[in-house]
């Protein structure tokens, strides 16, 4: 079984949503598109046949599709609340018909000890999981999970995480659509944006890989090829960034931060070396504890004589101070006096 | 695809149990046997007050619980589980109606006994009160797919609850007013007639009329419903 995305491109009236793209979720494979919540939506209803794609198709192995083969996990759980999670669970099951044993998959979601509480009484963490223990007892060839660790604790995204091991061996299709960069990193082995510019892959490597890596690290560092790419890491999986998708770096209590869109990276290189790798991508130290992409910078706000601001024209509108030594600087760049 | 009984009893099994814990509404099934024991004990056994009393019935269990259980799917986003589930419209419906007529036959058979009401033709008299049940029971469906939540559900119930249950009314109104004849056609007052005509020693023959309109407003009502679900659901 296999979900399949053939040049599938969104248009409502005239405003592009995503072009096309192709994209194949094969068994055992754990795939996250990371997008906007209008683009992830549109995903939703189309994975639910409720609107068609404009150009393209959905497919799930080979066939067209059929609603059933899928399961999802919608950000609003929908369960019964005056039911026991017992009672929830014995429900989903007979009205699948499934055969999965409700124990098993109580024990996999940790919340045997609970099996008689009702779900009015529990926190929002274990009714998420309770989501995620009927969609498991549902037993669907597809996994369609919608943001599904937001708002989650610690313990539960643990839970989450270890069940998405057992999906992985249980040879299921797992497609995760969220807008948390961070959550589609941990969770998943291939990671995707999709927006109006089109499908990327988020290019990532597992740690065990950088291991060998570095093991090979005398071969690497005689060739002549520069490795551009800025390495950031999330729990336990290294991510990798283009210099240009960069919006600024930020140093705090030793610990430099790259910010994306919005959305903050720990990096584990330090400021002047990265000033160093980032200088000819037009990057700037306009601070002792920033470096600034030039590329983004909107304005440079005067406050008083001595201090300044620089504005960037991302999403959130970043001020970044831009001290009076490095002013001069700026403007020696800028062509100015 | 099959229909199967097993997925309308899973429906029927989470109803119950998710219904008798839901205090708001399910109080509304002590209503009218209250009454009915009251009316027992003070003796009143006109047989327009028993008809009242299993209209109040109908409109209460039936049409309000049937709405509250379908307004409160739609609320809490359970709709859509079952809707995905292969759990076709008609088992869907089917579990949520189950539970509304098996409360609506059990309140007025309660009802009727503590107001010691002992129709002559026991067996017409239940044709008819099953019949009307399923006009409620769809009118019920009907009001929940408009509602958009429990709140809603047991406002929009009320005109029904007068209009039905104290409609007997009507037909007094009825001689004074000659555009009120039309509304003797409606369900409650053709089942009171049935009443009426049972107790004067009527049989099927006497009453197939009544049971007829009775019958053809089910049908209306089901089919109402039906296009009304498909074009709520869509969404």
């Amino acid at each position: 079984m296999t979900l399949e995305f053939v040049n599938a491109e969104k248009r409502i009236h005239d405003s592009l949503i995503f072009p096309s793209f192709n994209l194949t979720v094969n068994k055992g494979q754990v795939v996250a598109v990371y997008s906007s919540v209008n683009v992830r939506e549109q995903l939703i209803h189309l994975l639910l046949g409720k609107t068609l794609l404009s150009h393209g198709e959905i497919r799930l192995d080979e066939n067209p599709k059929q609603p059933n083969s899928a399961g999802f996990l919608f950000l609003h759980h929908g369960l019964y609340e005056r039911l026991s999670i017992a009672e929830m669970l014995q429900f989903t099951k007979r009205l699948h018909s499934s055969k999965t044993s409700a124990d098993d998959i109580l024990r996999l979601v940790q919340l045997d000890g609970k099996r008689s509480v009702k779900i009015n009484q529990l926190s929002f963490s274990e009714k998420k999981r309770v989501q995620l223990a009927c969609l498991l007892i549902q037993d669907p060839a597809i996994f369609v999970l919608e943001e599904p660790d937001q708002n989650m604790d610690l313990e539960s995204k643990r839970i989450f995480l270890s069940i998405l091991q057992h999906l992985r061996e249980a040879g299921k299709v797992v497609f995760i659509l969220t807008g948390n960069l961070e959550s589609a990193v941990t969770s998943a082995d291939t990671v995707f944006q999709l927006d109006d510019n089109g499908l990327r892959s988020i290019q990532m490597k597992a740690d065990e890989d950088e291991e060998t890596a570095d093991s090979t690290g005398t071969l690497a560092s005689t060739q002549p090829v520069r490795f551009e790419k800025i390495p950031t890491k999330v729990n336990e999986k290294i991510v990798l960034f283009n210099p240009p998708e960069i919006d600024y770096i930020e140093s705090n209590e030793g610990q430099t931060f790259l910010h994306i869109k919005g959305e903050s990276f720990p990096c584990v290189f330090t400021l002047t070396e990265l000033e160093e790798r980032l200088l000819p991508f037009g990057f700037f130290r306009c601070h002792r504890s920033y470096i600034v992409n030039l590329q983004k910078v909107r304005e440079v706000v005067t406050w008083t004589r001595n201090s300044y601001s620089l504005v960037l024209e991302d999403i959130s509108k970043s001020t970044i101070p831009l001290s009076k030594s490095k002013m001069v600087e700026l403007k020696e760049m800028l062509g100015l006096k | 695809m099959t229909f199967s009984w097993k997925r309308v009893n899973a429906i029927f099994m989470k109803d119950y149990k998710d219904f008798s814990r839901n205090f708001a509404v399910s109080i509304v099934i002590f209503l009218s046997p209250v009454l009915a024991a009251i009316y027992g004990r003070i003796g009143v056994t006109a047989i327009e007050s028993h008809y009242m009393l299993i209209n109040l019935t109908f409109a209460m269990v039936a049409a309000f619980v049937q709405s509250c259980l379908i307004a409160e799917e739609k609320e809490k986003n359970t709709l859509r589980g079952l809707m995905l589930s292969p759990a076709s419209t008609t088992e869907i419906l089917t579990g949520k109606s189950l539970l509304s007529l098996v409360l609506t036959l059990f309140t007025i058979l309660l009802s009727m006994f503590l107001a010691e009401y002992k129709p002559a033709n026991i067996a017409v008299v239940a044709i008819a009160i099953l019949l009307s049940a399923l006009f409620y029971i769809a009118l019920g469906t009907l009001l929940g797919l408009f509602a958009k939540s429990v709140m809603e559900a047991s406002v929009i119930v009320l005109p029904v609850m007068v209009i039905f249950s104290f409609g007997t009314f009507i037909t007094s109104l009825a001689e004074q007013y000659p555009i009120l004849k039309a509304a003797t056609y409606l369900p409650n007052i053709q089942l009171l007639e049935i009443g009426i005509k049972v107790e004067a020693g009527a049989g099927f023959g006497d009453v197939w009329l009544q049971l007829a309109v009775i019958a053809a407003w089910v049908v209306v009502m089901f089919m109402l419903t039906a296009v009304v679900y498909r074009k709520r659901m869509v969404d």
